[in-house]
Order: C-alpha cells, then sequence, then structure tokens
C-alpha cells in the first residue's frame, strides 16, 4: 500500500502543490482584501453592489457578506475555492481509470495486489489531500491575518472555520466519491474526469441558481454544495449535523458502489 | 495423486456482449514446460492470458495455476505468476531502477538482487541505462526492462506475451539463453504468446494455436513436424503420366509430363517405393516450415 501512495503521490504532485498554494494563496489575499475594505470603511459600499437576486434570495445573512468576517469567510466556499477542491479530489480518485487506460493496472495486478487495495490507495490520498487543503486554507487565514490586520478586527474563530471546513471537506469527499464511481465504469481517464467534474460544475450552477429561481430549489437538493449552507454556518444556524450526515453519507455510499463495481468489472 | 498442471484451462469462455473471445478453450501446460500460445491478432491469445491473471472474469470455465484456480483463489495464484504485457506499460517519470524497485515493492516474492544483476547484465542494461527516465529510452530498452521485472522475482509460471517484440537480434539470442536456462532449470515454465515462429519454434516444447477464440491444434514441435505437410517436387528425366493412384499421405498437387509437385504427410517412405521404377531425375524435398504449417489454419500467409 505504501508503494501505491507513493507511487500517486509522485505522479499527482504538481497538481497536488499546485492546488494547494493556489488555495492557501487565496485566503491570503481575500484577508488582505477584507482588511484594506475594512481600513477604509467601505463595507457599507459593498453591501449596496450585492446582486438584488442575492439579497432577496439569502435575506439578512446576505448582509453577513458585506462585514470583514464574512468576507473572509467567503474563502471557504468562494465558487472558485469549492470547485477547485472539489475537483482536485476527483482527479485523484479518477486514477483507477488512468491506470485501466495506460495498461498499468496489468503491472499491479500481475501481482499479488488485491484489486480493491488500488481504489483504497485513492481514497487515501483524497482524503489526505483534501485533509492538507483546508489546514493550509485555515493556516492561510490565519497568516493573512497576522500579515494584514493588527489584532482589532472581529476574526474568524477556530470553531466557525473548523465548522464551514468539515463543510468544504464534506462537498469536496461527495464530489471525490463520485469521481471514483465514475472512473471505475470508465475505460478513459478523461471520460471520467470530465464527466465527474462537469457534474460538478452544474451541480454548483444548480444550488447557487436556486437562490434566486424558486423553480430550481425542487432540484437543489442533488447538489452537495445544497448542504453547505456557508451563511447559515456563519451565522450559527445551519443544521450541521444533518447536512454533514448527508454529505459524508452520500460520499461513502458513492465509495461502496465503486467498490462493489470495481469487484465485478472486466478491467 | 500427480502434481497438478502448471496451467490448466477447462471450457475456459469468455463473450464480449455478442463477440467471442474464447469460447471452449482447454488446454494444459505441464511444468517445466515452454509452451507456445500462438494466433492471429484477435485470436484470443491475450484474452486467455489476462483470464489466467484475473483481470478478465470468465463468462464459464475455469483456470488454474499450479492447481490454483485463477478466479476463486487469484491472489494466490498471482502470487506464482511472472507476467510481460504484449504493450509495455510505463510510469514515464520513472528511472529503469526506480521501476523496477517500485514493481519489486508491489511483489510478494521477494527478489534474488543477485539474480536481478544477473538479468540486468544478460539483457546488457548498464548503469546509465537503469539511471534513465524510462520516457527517454528506446522502445528495444524498455522491452528489456520488461521481461527483467517478469522474471525477477523467479516466478513459478511465467507469461509472456510477445517477448522479444523490438529487440535487437542478440537480444533475442539473450531471450532465447534466458529461457533454455529456465527449461534446464525446471523450475520455470514458461507461457509464451507470439507472433515470430522462428522464436516458437527455437524456444518452445510444444505449441497451441487459437483461432477464433477456439483452440484449433497442440502438440510438441516435434509432433507437428511428423504431422505437417511437406512439398516432394519429383523431376523426370523422362515425359511421365500423371499418377492415378498415389500411396496414403501424398497428395498430388500439380502434374506435369516433367514434374509432379506432391504433398507429403508423413515419412516419404512410401513415396520413395511409389517411385521406384520411374525415371526419377531428381527429388526436391521442402524443409518444415512452422508458418507453412500455421498458414494452413488460416489460409493466408503468415509473416515471419
Amino acid at each position: 500500500m505504501i508503494a501505491l501512495l507513493q507511487r500517486s503521490a509522485a505522479q499527482a504532485r504538481y497538481v497536488l502543490i499546485g492546488s494547494f498554494a493556489l488555495l492557501f494563496g487565496f485566503q491570503l489575499v481575500i484577508v488582505g482584501q477584507a482588511a484594506e475594505i475594512e481600513r477604509t470603511q467601505s463595507f457599507s459600499r459593498l453591501a449596496e453592489l450585492l446582486p438584488g437576486f442575492l439579497q432577496r434570495g439569502l435575506g439578512s445573512r446576505a448582509m453577513l457578506l458585506a462585514t470583514f468576517k464574512g468576507t473572509v469567510a467567503f474563502g471557504y466556499f468562494h465558487p472558485v475555492v469549492c470547485v477547485l477542491l472539489s475537483i482536485v479530489a476527483i482527479y485523484v480518485m479518477t486514477e483507477p481509470a488512468h491506470e485501466v487506460e495506460a495498461g498499468l493496472v496489468d503491472l499491479e495486478l500481475a501481482r499479488s495486489v488485491p484489486r480493491h487495495r488500488l481504489l483504497t490507495r485513492s481514497v487515501i490520498l483524497a482524503a489526505a489531500a483534501i485533509a492538507a487543503a483546508v489546514v493550509l486554507m485555515a493556516a492561510g487565514t490565519s497568516a493573512g491575518g497576522r500579515a494584514f490586520t493588527d489584532g482589532s478586527l472581529d476574526m474568524l474563530s477556530v470553531d466557525t472555520r473548523a465548522r464551514l471546513l468539515v463543510h468544504l471537506a464534506g462537498v469536496a469527499a461527495c464530489c471525490g466519491a463520485f469521481g471514483l464511481l465514475v472512473a471505475v465504469w470508465s475505460r478513459r481517464w478523461m471520460t471520467a474526469f470530465t464527466t465527474a467534474a462537469l457534474t460538478t460544475v452544474v451541480m454548483y450552477l444548480v444550488d447557487f441558481l436556486a437562490i434566486g429561481w424558486r423553480p430550481m430549489r425542487a432540484v437543489a437538493w442533488i447538489s452537495p454544495f445544497h448542504y453547505y449552507p456557508a451563511l447559515s454556518v456563519l451565522s450559527g444556524d445551519a443544521p450541521d449535523a444533518r447536512n454533514l450526515t448527508i454529505l459524508y453519507s452520500a460520499a461513502a455510499v458513492f465509495t461502496v458502489l465503486a467498490y462493489w463495481r470495481w469487484q465485478r468489472r472486466d478491467l | 495423486m500427480s502434481e497438478p498442471a502448471a496451467i490448466r484451462a477447462e471450457g475456459l469462455t469468455k463473450y464480449y456482449g455478442s463477440v467471442i473471445g474464447i469460447e471452449d478453450l482447454s488446454f494444459e501446460v505441464a511444468r517445466g514446460e515452454v509452451y507456445g500460445f500462438l494466433g492471429a491478432n484477435g485470436a484470443g491469445k491475450t484474452t486467455t492470458i489476462r483470464l489466467l491473471l484475473d483481470l478478465l472474469r470468465p463468462s464459464r470455465g475455469r483456470i488454474a495455476v499450479l492447481g490454483v484456480d485463477c478466479q476463486r483463489q487469484s491472489l494466490e495464484a498471482r502470487r506464482l505468476t511472472g507476467y510481460l504485457p504484449g504493450d509495455l506499460p510505463i510510469y514515464p517519470d520513472l528511472s529503469a531502477r526506480d521501476y523496477l524497485s517500485y514493481l519489486s515493492r508491489l511483489d510478494s516474492r521477494a527478489v534474488d538482487p543477485r539474480y536481478l544483476r544477473y538479468l540486468l547484465a544478460r539483457f546488457d542494461v548498464s548503469d546509465v541505462d537503469q539511471r534513465r527516465r524510462l520516457r527517454e529510452q528506446s522502445h528495444g530498452m524498455k522491452q528489456k526492462i520488461g521481461i527483467i521485472q517478469a522474471l525477477m522475482t523467479r516466478p513459478p509460471v511465467a507469461i509472456l506475451d510477445e517477448p522479444t517484440a523490438g529487440l535487437d537480434p542478440l537480444m533475442v539470442q539473450a531471450f532465447r539463453e534466458t529461457v533454455a536456462e529456465l527449461r534446464q532449470g525446471g523450475e520455470t515454465t514458461v507461457f509464451l504468446s507470439s507472433h515470430v515462429l522462428a522464436e516458437v519454434e527455437s524456444t518452445c516444447d510444444r505449441i497451441g494455436l487459437v483461432r477464433g477464440g477456439r483452440l484449433v491444434t497442440t502438440g510438441t514441435i516435434e509432433d507437428i513436424k511428423r504431422d505437417a505437410t511437406r512439398r516432394v517436387t519429383v523431376i523426370f528425366c523422362r515425359p511421365v503420366t500423371a499418377p492415378e493412384r498415389t500411396p496414403p499421405g501424398v497428395a498430388v498437387a500439380a502434374a506435369s509430363a516433367a514434374e509432379w509437385v506432391l504433398d507429403v504427410r508423413g515419412p516419404l517412405g512410401p513415396l520413395l517405393e511409389f517411385l521406384a521404377g520411374q525415371p526419377v531425375r531428381d527429388l526436391k524435398v521442402e524443409p518444415f516450415r512452422l508458418e507453412d504449417y500455421i498458414a494452413r489454419f488460416y489460409g493466408e500467409a503468415v509473416t515471419k
């Protein structure tokens, strides 16, 4: 298992390091921006710039976005962050499809390596990548706080940060597990990756549009992003336990289905 | 009770939807034997090998390695095999040394460093070659690394798919010598799939020929030679009439007043007796060629 993990990590190193740097840097920049807006006392003007459909859809919670704390928290649910982390998880989880396509699975499984170990390797690596990413994001916020504020600003509490990041990790885990499920049905990595990544983007749009478009709310429940109501988490009125249970259970179900299929398929 | 065969397939069948991969394939490879598995592209050779490695699941039938069922006891069966794929997959960013090291870490059978060094030397893989990344290596060098990774754990059963593809004549010779050594040692069974008939003829004890997913013939090279039809041309010093009857095993391919062209199966004795008293000036006997024998099954030329 260690050999498989090391090999996969080495193959994904550039994507992982690049994404980690981007996610860390993004938090730094957003704290810097929030501090600048606070220093120039421009949050009231920012509130006016919020689109009407967002204000109507989010209600009073929309105003949280026009605060220092809300802007810093935005770094944890910005579309780029949510989609990037989910796509990193998908990238790692779709490796079995690449191994089938490239024939590497023949070399690995011609040896006494159990089939399921290739999936377990991907799950462990994806979990480690998600964990590392959220830790780096939290570190980025802390580093930004030290670099751009003088300590007088109302920074996000560690508890709130942790709750937001656990939700974000749940979304990424769910998308990654879906990627794994697509990968074990596929013979081509590009097909698996594109299918899972596009589905993730569509799911994000479904949840986003549901904020202001009533008919979309009927289907928003299928989107993992629906269970990451960041502003409600921020204001402390989100059903965290229910949302997290749904996100991590969906990830578990996708993963179990992937194992079931992988054990039975022709490689 | 006798020892189980190195490889035993019984009614092995694999369908890809409505397409036949292989159908009712049954054969046995004895321990220590070098078995050549022949067939045209799409005949079912690779399907058989992938069933043996449990990469594919059979539609029906079974296949076992040293008595271990390849599907039900997949891990144990794979512990007994070494495999060279027909198209060697590589990690382009790894050096040959790291590639072999990675694969040896996946193996439950330990690699004897002395044997590995021996194989590297035999296939002329220098220290510089070992340090170079696989993406920078020639096809032939990658093939040599592929052969080495398949044999480095001294597996009881080595499955080699097109082992000499891309090798230069010297390395083909090195491969033949390695197989000869394995045969001499008697501990390794070699299951070799190939299109190169000269290689099969020179290295294999027995061959099996698949066509359309079915085994059409199997036997030792000697059996096949005995069974094979040879072309004999009889040249006369004065005009003769075409033969009305021929001895058993002899068929007339063409006949003129000066020359008969005959296809002879089995020993030449009866033909020589038949020709006694005829004004024979010369006899030309074409030597046995495996490709001719195989072409008979395919009805087309087989490239050497």
